[in-house]
């Protein structure tokens, strides 16, 4: 570098080569220039001009430009600049810290060096981190091992019985661990509350409760959580000024009741729960609440007390109000308790019925016993139906209407009857009344004696009746038949009177009558007709024999057949007449029968006859 | 709604407590003084058509054995210092509070209260020290616990104060 010595800028020096006064001007134009930038714009320098400047410039510079020198110097060699940059790199720092683009310059960077830090020693780094790391680890595990604890208890509590196998087939089907079925059936909570308080100031930024949750003021309660946050971890925690951020209160138990604390960075979730919540609601918490702190970063680094910026966290933290009701300990149905009251009631009714019905059934049994032709051997009950069996007469009175009476249902009982022969005096009187048909006349009475007949009968009928006794086992009783007087119809004994009183007269050897016979034989043919009809009306039946007579002359044999031809003869004779055949029989008697005994000539015309009996026949 | 954290502080038997019994909304009882060492107290204050919550922490009295917790003033938005006007140890004691409050909080808004202020004959603090006091940044309010002067305009005035 050039340098003028000071005595050549003297201006005294130069004096002969340029007026004094104009260099002193110029000197002090250049001075004027370096001190105020708008004379240099305004007047050019004049350096050029003047070589001399140039030395004055050098002179008057001198320190600065040395200063320069060494600045470059300092620039140029990479040494000496990194030592200058390291002496104000952290104030610089420092100072840049206060914006958030040195952070986001520098981050990508601090990655790579953090990432080729751990590739060259993992393990410094695991120094490093494990203070940090290692409570963080610790309360995962333990929390960990708490739900699984109350996993197993709960397990271990219902494996066995009938519910336990119901979640078995549940987790097989859904595919879950039988624990987390069982937790998810038996964990009793509710979240009542959830607080988000701020960490810093302990205000309170948002607060949810379930719907008929009472509590107390919320922004008191957060306060006070946040102070006794404070007071646990200054008194047991570690000394001040270690790390006091990475440890709190995060569970209280009083009795039934529950708080849960799930810390941030900036905010935490505090939880008021009833129960037993199950391990997955702590997760729940801690998601809503890394959730929150993303979403609202901003406004939980610059929070001063008004909240409005934290409008919506209400329906995100309204996630966490859960709960699970035991099935156990849903409420019963009043009506449930009309269900064992309806069985007792039903229970009672049936009881009372078969008591009913046991007490029907006795009755009328006893009335099946006192019925004269019925003999009950057994009851029995078979299926829900009785069943009587026994002995009875078919005279004897139906069973069917008896169970009427006794107001049972004829489908319930079941009678199976041997039918036999009752000699009960009044079965004997039934049985008579049904086999004799008695004429009103009769009257028919029973005691203990036996039966009597009394009234009147005809003759006929009172010899069925004798009939009828002989037909009776030996040993039965007898009927009384002393008081029954024999009566006859009048008509039926006129009749029977006059047709015996007819005779068909003949000539010797003679087997037809004579026409004068004629008219007698009408008349015995009308009376006949007459006494068929009054026995039909009488109910009984007649039978009219017609006798043929022959006289004492001659031989018996043929008599005899001469005797049955007249009787054959009058009987075509009153057939011829109308008269049912039936009515009639004949017979022969020949001489033997005579009506005189003489041997004259009227006797013996006298015994050359037919003559009529009548007689009842059954 | 506004909140604000309000600490209130000041040495043991200044009456702070009895001070804003009457004034405030609490759920919590006194026992929480003695063994959290706080108790939280709600002033709701009305600032024209706004209301600010002024959540207060009443911090446990300063005594020889027991320090205030320091991390109870953490975020807090400013506090009311205490002293009791008949023992000027008291004063001393909210000045020695208030250099420890300067290095935790920084400088928030604060009003110191001179309690007691109904026993005007024993009043023992010393025009000179307050002055003193005043000239370093203190704003003093006269109050009284007993008949409740000053204790609602120390609330509007603090509020008024940590509004904006």
């Amino acid at each position: 570098m050039a340098k003028l010595s000071l005595a050549a800028t003297n201006p005294s020096a130069g004096a002969g080569e340029e007026d004094p006064g104009r260099r002193l001007a110029g000197l002090l134009l250049e001075l004027a220039r370096c001190v105020n930038p708008s004379v240099a714009q305004a007047h050019p320098s004049r350096l050029e001009a003047d070589p001399r400047m140039e030395a004055l410039r050098d002179v008057l510079m001198e320190r600065e430009q040395l200063a320069i020198a060494r600045l470059q110097q300092r620039f140029d060699d990479p040494s000496e600049f990194a030592d200058a940059v390291a002496a104000v790199l952290p104030a610089a720092f420092d100072l840049a810290a206060r914006d958030q683009r040195l952070g986001q310059a520098i981050a990508p960077a601090l990655e790579q060096a953090t990432q080729a830090s751990i590739r060259k020693s993992p393990g410094r780094m695991v120094d490093i981190l494990y203070p940090v790391m290692g409570p963080a680890i610790r309360k995962a595990i333990a929390e960990a091992l708490d739900g699984s604890i109350q996993s197993l208890n709960q397990a271990l509590k219902q494996s066995l019985s009938w519910r336990g196998l119901k979640w078995r087939i549940e987790a097989w089907r859904s595919g879950s661990s039988f624990a987390d079925v069982v937790l998810q059936h038996t964990a009793v909570f509710r979240v009542e509350h959830l607080f988000l308080i701020h960490r810093k100031t302990g205000l309170l930024l948002e607060h949810v409760a379930a719907d008929d949750a009472q509590t107390q003021d919320p922004q008191l309660v957060s306060a006070m959580l946040s102070a006794i946050q404070d007071f646990v971890r200054d008194s047991f925690d570690a000394p001040a000024g270690a790390d006091r951020s990475g440890r709190s209160i995060d569970s209280l138990r009083l009795g039934d009741l529950l708080l849960w604390c799930e810390e941030g960075p900036s905010a935490f979730l505090a939880a008021v729960i009833h129960g037993s919540p199950p391990a997955s609601l702590r997760a729940h918490m801690a998601d809503t609440l890394s959730a929150v702190h993303k979403e609202w970063r901003e406004a939980l680094d610059a929070f001063d007390g008004d909240t409005a910026a934290f409008a919506d966290v209400a329906p995100r933290l309204r996630h966490c109000l859960k709960e699970q009701v035991a099935q156990e300990r849903r409420k019963l149905s009043p009506l449930l308790w009309a269900v064992p009251l309806a069985v007792l009631v039903a229970l009672g009714a049936w009881i009372a019925q078969r008591a009913i019905e046991r007490q029907r059934v006795d009755a009328y049994v006893s009335a099946l016993r006192e019925e004269p032709g019925i003999v009950v051997t057994s009851v029995e009950r078979h299926d829900g139906k009785w069943i009587v069996d026994g002995l009875r007469d078919p005279l004897a009175a139906n069973p069917a209407d008896l169970l009427s009476q006794a107001r049972l249902d004829p489908a319930s009982v079941f009678g199976r009857w041997e039918p036999y022969q009752a000699l009960h005096p009044s079965i004997v009187l039934k049985r008579l009344q049904a086999t004799l048909n008695p004429p009103a006349t009769v009257v028919l009475s029973q005691d203990a004696n036996g039966i009597h007949v009394g009234g009147s009968a005809p003759q006929h009928w009172t010899d069925k009746v004798r009939a009828f006794m002989q037909g009776l086992p030996a040993g039965a009783q007898t009927l009384d038949l002393g008081a029954l007087k024999d009566v006859q119809d009048p008509d039926y004994i006129r009749l029977r009177d006059a047709i015996q009183a007819h005779l068909i007269r003949f000539e010797p050897n003679a087997p037809r009558p004579g026409k004068e016979q004629e008219s007698e034989l009408d008349t015995v043919a009308q009376e006949l007709r007459d006494l068929a009809r009054v026995a039909r009306g009488l109910g009984f039946s007649v039978r009219v024999t017609v006798v043929g007579h022959a006289d004492a002359t001659g031989k018996d044999i043929p008599n005899l057949s001469l005797s049955l031809g007249r009787a054959e003869v009058v009987r075509s004779m009153l057939r011829a007449r109308g008269i049912d055949p039936t009515l009639l029989a004949v017979r022969g008697a020949g001489p033997l029968e005579p009506l005189r005994p003489g041997a004259s000539a009227d006797e013996l015309s006298m015994n050359r006859r037919v003559s009529f009996t009548v007689s009842t026949s059954d | 709604m506004l909140q604000r954290k309000i600490c209130l502080l000041g040495a043991f038997g200044v009456g702070k407590t009895s001070l804003v019994r009457r004034y405030v909304d609490t759920i919590f009882s006194d026992a929480y003084l003695t063994t959290v060492g706080v108790k939280i107290d709600k002033k709701v204050v009305s600032l024209g058509a706004e209301q600010v919550a002024l959540i207060l922490w009443d911090i446990a009295g300063e005594d020889e054995v027991a320090a205030v917790r320091m991390s109870y003033l953490r975020g807090a938005a400013g506090y009311l210092l205490v002293a009791d006007g008949t023992r000027p140890e008291t004063l001393e004691a909210a000045t020695s509070i208030q250099s420890r409050i300067v290095v935790e909080l920084g400088r928030v808004p604060f009003l110191a209260l001179l309690n007691k202020a109904d026993l005007a004959q024993d009043w023992a603090i010393s025009a000179a020290r307050l002055q003193a006091l005043e000239d370093a940044g203190w704003t003093f309010r006269r109050t009284s616990a007993k008949t409740g002067a000053g204790v609602e305009a120390t609330f509007e005035e603090l509020a008024a104060l940590l509004a904006r």
